[in-house]
């Protein structure tokens, strides 16, 4: 009996995957802190890093057509190896879900509404997630056009109004940094933003067409990539140096614009884009984490642990650090050592399959 | 104490919604994982409430990296 019933098209797929780079305008002070005014060059080579890993996640989705990545790592480690590799997607896949939620309610709380204790914050998101991740994959797909439009438009106009506050000798000189820096910044953003795509091996399944899952990944990894590219270019260029101390530079930035002094303080759009990103992404994880454990359990159905896994993850928000600094070391120098072997996993997996295939086919030969 | 009644009836409206249809449906695999993550939810929780130090998963993870493997990007 199949878990979901639900189908998504594949331009849907695209607009959830630019949709959740597009979140990772939080997670984009992590680089800039290490390559400085350079980070714009550090997207841009993490973004042709990832397209190769990303196209054999594609491939692996294709292999094994309308399967999630559980009961892929089923299929070829058997039960137990398999059931071990689960759990440890899964493990991943609630704290990546933590962190970013925290992270995000961290942003709130420091911009916004500092004397909101933080449960609130995270109670009503979690909440509002839960919700969707209830409704099923279809509900989730169906919101992200509109989020990812929204978020778009504000990327595109923030940009074009703040183009007279710009200093593009602010990128200069360019690459004045060891390249021990660059590779580590490099790393941080393909680990922190490009390859959290791992988690839509969990969705692919349930594309209508599989064989347009391999476009719809790459126009999703390029879109969102470049989406992050403008973000950094305009923070890089409208506030120079000072875009490496702030916590949320997208929001200092869009704090300059003055269009005939009519149209200022426009940074609520940027909480406004935050929100609804954040929201899409935190929705995705919150069901690939749900769906993934009801797979690894072989239950007949994934609602009745969307409840308790929501209020965990709120828990282990609240436990994950003291302050956003933690977390933010964290990210700098240990998270991406940490996570980049699971997300190079999968590779190794299509690497297995293949191998099989083709030692099956000379053996083939041989009778 | 007042913040663990509070908390207490929070859960018993959530296990008054979801256990009834998993019952009816007779789906008792489910209802077995639902109450143990609830559960477990509920320690937590109160851990939390209570002010207990919990250890954060980040924290091994770091000593994992850091201590063990000392893999971790060098410090500036």
């Amino acid at each position: 009996m199949k878990i979901e019933k639900g189908v998504i098209s594949s331009s849907q797929l695209t607009f959830m995957i630019i949709g959740f780079l597009q979140a990772s305008n939080l997670l984009l002070v992590f680089s800039s802190r290490i390559v400085n005014h350079d980070s714009w060059l550090a997207i841009l080579v993490g973004l042709v890093i990832s397209i190769p890993i990303a196209l054999s996640y594609a491939a692996l989705a294709k292999e094994f057509s309308g399967k999630t990545l559980i009961q892929i790592s089923d299929i070829i480690y058997g039960a137990y190896l398999g059931k071990m590799i689960s759990v440890s997607y899964i493990l991943i896949f609630l704290l990546t879900f933590s962190i970013d939620l925290r992270l995000f309610s961290d942003f709130l709380i420091t911009y916004i509404m500092p004397e909101t204790p933080i449960w609130a914050i995270l109670t009503l998101l979690t909440f509002l997630s839960a919700w969707a991740v209830r409704g099923g994959i279809e509900v989730i797909a169906r919101c992200s056009f509109i989020i990812i439009a929204m978020a778009s438009i504000i990327i595109l106009s923030t940009f074009v109004f703040l183009l007279s506050d710009m200093e593009f000798s602010n990128f200069l000189p360019v690459f004045d940094l060891p390249l021990k820096d660059f590779i580590q910044g490099t790393h941080i953003n393909v680990s922190l933003y490009y390859l959290e795509i791992i988690i839509f091996l969990m969705i692919m399944a349930f594309v209508n067409k599989t064989e347009q899952v391999r476009g719809s990944m790459l126009w999703g990894l390029i879109l969102g990539g470049v989406s992050l590219l403008i973000l950094e270019v305009r923070n890089v260029a409208v506030l120079g140096i000072v875009s490496n101390i702030l916590t949320s530079p997208s929001f200092n930035a869009v704090r300059y614009i003055s269009v005939a002094e009519v149209f200022t303080r426009l940074e609520m759009f940027v909480v406004i884009m935050l929100i609804t990103t954040v929201f899409l992404k935190v929705s995705i994880m919150y069901y690939a984490t749900v769906l993934g454990l009801a797979q690894t359990l072989h239950l007949r159905s994934y609602l009745p642990l969307v409840t308790p896994i929501g209020i965990i993850t709120i828990s282990l928000c609240i436990i994950s650090g003291d302050s956003s600094m933690e977390l933010l070391h964290g990210g700098m120098y240990i998270w991406p050592v940490f996570i980049l072997p699971i997300q190079l996993f999968p590779v190794l997996s299509l690497f297995i399959v293949k191998l099989r295939k083709k030692s099956k086919k000379l053996g083939a030969n041989e009778e | 104490m007042k913040m663990i009644i509070l908390l207490a009836m929070v859960f018993l409206i959530i296990l008054i919604i979801e256990a009834p249809k998993l019952i009816v449906n007779k789906y008792w695999k489910e209802l077995i994982v639902f109450l143990s993550l609830l559960s477990l939810a509920f320690i937590l929780t109160v851990l939390v409430i209570l002010g207990v130090d919990i250890p954060s998963p980040l924290e091994g993870i770091e000593y994992l990296i850091d201590d063990i493997l000392d893999l971790s990007w060098e410090r500036k």
